[in-house]
């Protein structure tokens, strides 16, 4: 039983991955950007902070970043349609084009997920993150 | 004629024809009449000291010498040769020879000179003193043998004057040919020069300084021209290379730049894709656990859940194409292996009909890499290569080596790097493609196959993890033929020595 934040601007993904969430028996909340997220932190910080990367206004590697700088123990899973990156201009051919991954994870996000993933998969990292000390 | 006249020897010919025309009959005539002369005059002397022996004689005979001695003389002046008249008139009485062929003493008329008249004997008289009274003594003689030695010295004259024309001629025609024979090699020669075969050395088998002067200009000439002529193809097959290797470079940037956006689209559509997938997938997850198992609408359901499960395999081969800085990290790894695992389960997976043969080399160097991508591609690539075979009786070979890249490959395909490649081949002996197929072949849902039948996105994805590997693809095909990718990935070990 832990508290959730999801922080996407698509309403479908924050729907359906609440009910999955809260089936699973964790305490849900869902903020349209990062923004409202980062708000929403700072009247209740959560355990757990589920963001998706391209969202207009603060990014999520943007919103990662303050979270963790303000919330050491939160923990923190981007997740991205792996199709563009952020914060530099995708550039297919270019290798040396740090992934969002690699933007996430220097951001101090803990996780990373590509959309789309199956129930399992969320469920097995959220729990995963959740039990590390 | 005219054609003959105008080459040496047969000016050679009419020149010396001309001289010996305008010279010979002068030099006949002299000649000749020198001689002619010549004769007549010792003719003329000869048949004077005889009459003259004879007239000593009668003037030793006496004034009593009988008549019939003075005949007797007159017969021998007749018998002693070419005599035809003999007589002498003694105080106007004449008494001739008796031997004489024509008894007519009127036919004496003097000449005073060779063949004065035409009858063809020389008469002269002489006086004679001493005997009864005063006398004339009156001789002939024939002149006919000297009008044949005549005609015999001018026809010796002729054949002597002919025999020297013509071996002037001859001596003239072995001069000409010493000119003529290197000249006609000469224009052969250059002939086959012009036409084609400039390695011929002109050097003819001649002593004439003419003609080996004109040899050696010609000879400094033709290993001129075939110097610039080698020089001109150097440059041409230079300029040919060069503007070959700008064209194929051209392509190649105009070919990765259209696939760079094309992957830059392809990336945002599977990207809106996953955003669309993600919430699909956990819907159906959920409203599946909200069903009784054996609900009609979860049989529906589960058969959406099978297609988004497609739609994720697809939108995650797109990125594979268009984003080449996956999540996996590139690992030093043996390829041997990997590439034999792949080609075990890949004739696993393929139907039994298709030869796949494979030719691995275990000795390459490692490469960085992600092997499931690798394994992934060579999936991919014989896919393809069976789809190429179709009912042929063809096969498909898969090798592994390492390669130098040398130069003369780096400037056939300028992508490569002068370094050390671990290449992957996949050849088939298909029906090949053609230059357009070949220029799309790479481009995400280009397909070859009728509708329905493969995605277009497996070469896509070969060209992604490539890319991702910092790799180069070079594909060679031929109509009828079949098709051979090769794969370059920069090979780890030597590098990671020196650097």
């Amino acid at each position: 039983m832990a508290k959730i934040l999801i922080v996407d601007d698509e309403e479908d993904v924050r729907i359906s991955l609440k009910q999955v969430l809260e089936r699973a028996g964790h305490e849900v909340s869902v903020a349209k950007s990062g923004t409202e997220g980062l708000e929403m932190m700072k009247q209740e910080a959560a355990d757990l902070v589920i963001t998706d990367v391209i969202m207009p206004g603060i990014d999520g590697i943007a919103t990662a970043r303050q979270i963790r700088e303000k919330y050491r123990n939160t923990r923190i899973i981007v997740m991205s349609g792996g199709g563009k990156t952020a914060p530099e201009p995708y550039e297919p051919d270019a290798i040396k084009t740090r992934s969002y991954l690699a933007s996430a994870s220097g951001a101090g996000a803990d996780s990373t997920l590509t959309k789309p993933f199956d129930r399992n998969e969320i469920l097995r990292m959220v729990q995963k993150l959740l039990d590390e000390p | 004629m005219a054609r003959h006249l105008n080459t040496i020897p047969g000016r050679l010919v009419l020149m010396l024809l001309l001289i010996h025309a305008l010279l010979m009959p002068p030099l006949f005539y002299v000649i000749s009449s020198t001689v002619e002369r010549t004769m007549k005059d010792s003719f003329v002397d000869n048949v004077r000291n005889l009459a003259q022996i004879f007239v000593d004689r009668f003037e030793r005979l006496g004034p009593d010498a009988a008549e019939q001695r003075i005949v007797a003389f007159l017969d021998s002046a007749i018998l002693s040769g070419q005599g035809r008249y003999a007589a002498i008139d003694i105080g106007g009485r004449t008494l001739a020879s008796s031997v004489m062929s024509d008894q007519d003493t009127g036919l004496f008329r003097e000449d005073f000179a060779f063949g004065e008249h035409d009858d063809n004997v020389y008469y002269l008289s002489l006086p004679v003193s001493g005997l009864t009274a005063p006398a004339v003594l009156k001789l002939g003689y024939d002149e006919s043998p000297i009008h044949e030695d005549f005609s015999a010295v001018r026809r010796t004259l002729i054949y002597v004057l002919t025999a020297y024309l013509l071996l002037t001629l001859f001596v003239a025609g072995l001069m000409s040919s010493t000119i003529v024979r290197p000249l006609r090699w000469l224009q052969k020669e250059s002939r086959a020069i012009s036409s084609g075969d400039v390695d011929r050395e002109l050097k003819p088998d001649s002593r004439l300084e003419e003609i080996s002067a004109l040899a050696d200009d010609l000879e400094t000439m033709r290993r001129n021209l075939v110097g610039i002529n080698e020089r001109l193809k150097k440059e041409i097959a230079e300029r040919e290379q060069a503007e070959a290797e700008r064209l194929q470079l051209e392509q190649q940037v105009h070919h990765h730049q259209r696939l760079r956006s094309l992957g830059t689209l392809a990336g945002g559509v599977a990207h809106e894709f996953n955003n669309v997938l993600l919430p699909m997938v956990l819907y159906l997850e959920l409203a599946l656990e909200d069903l009784p198992a054996d609900s009609p609408v979860a049989e529906n359901l589960l058969r959406v859940q099978d297609l988004a499960n497609r739609a994720k395999g697809l939108s995650q081969q797109i990125l594979t194409f268009s984003r080449h800085d996956s999540d996996a990290r590139l690992v030093e790894t043996d390829l041997a292996p990997v590439v034999e695992e792949a080609v075990t389960m890949i004739r696993a997976l393929q139907s039994a009909t298709v030869d796949l043969r494979a030719e691995i080399n275990a000795g390459c160097s490692p490469v960085k890499c992600i092997p499931e991508q690798i394994k992934q591609l060579l999936v991919n690539l014989c896919n393809n290569a069976s789809r190429a075979l179709a009912e042929n009786t063809g096969h498909i070979s898969v090798s592994l080596d390492e390669v130098e890249a040398s130069e003369q490959l780096a400037s056939k395909y300028p992508q490569l790097a002068a370094r050390s490649y671990v290449v992957i081949e996949v050849r088939d002996t298909g029906g090949g493609m053609d230059a357009e197929t070949m220029e799309r072949i790479f481009e995400p849902f280009f397909t070859t196959q009728e509708v329905g039948k493969g995605t277009g996105l497996g070469l896509s994805v070969v060209h992604g993890i490539v890319k991702r590997h910092q790799g180069e693809i070079v594909v060679e095909s031929e109509s009828g033929k079949g098709t051979s990718f090769r794969i370059f990935l920069p090979s780890a070990g030597r590098d990671e020595q020196t650097g």
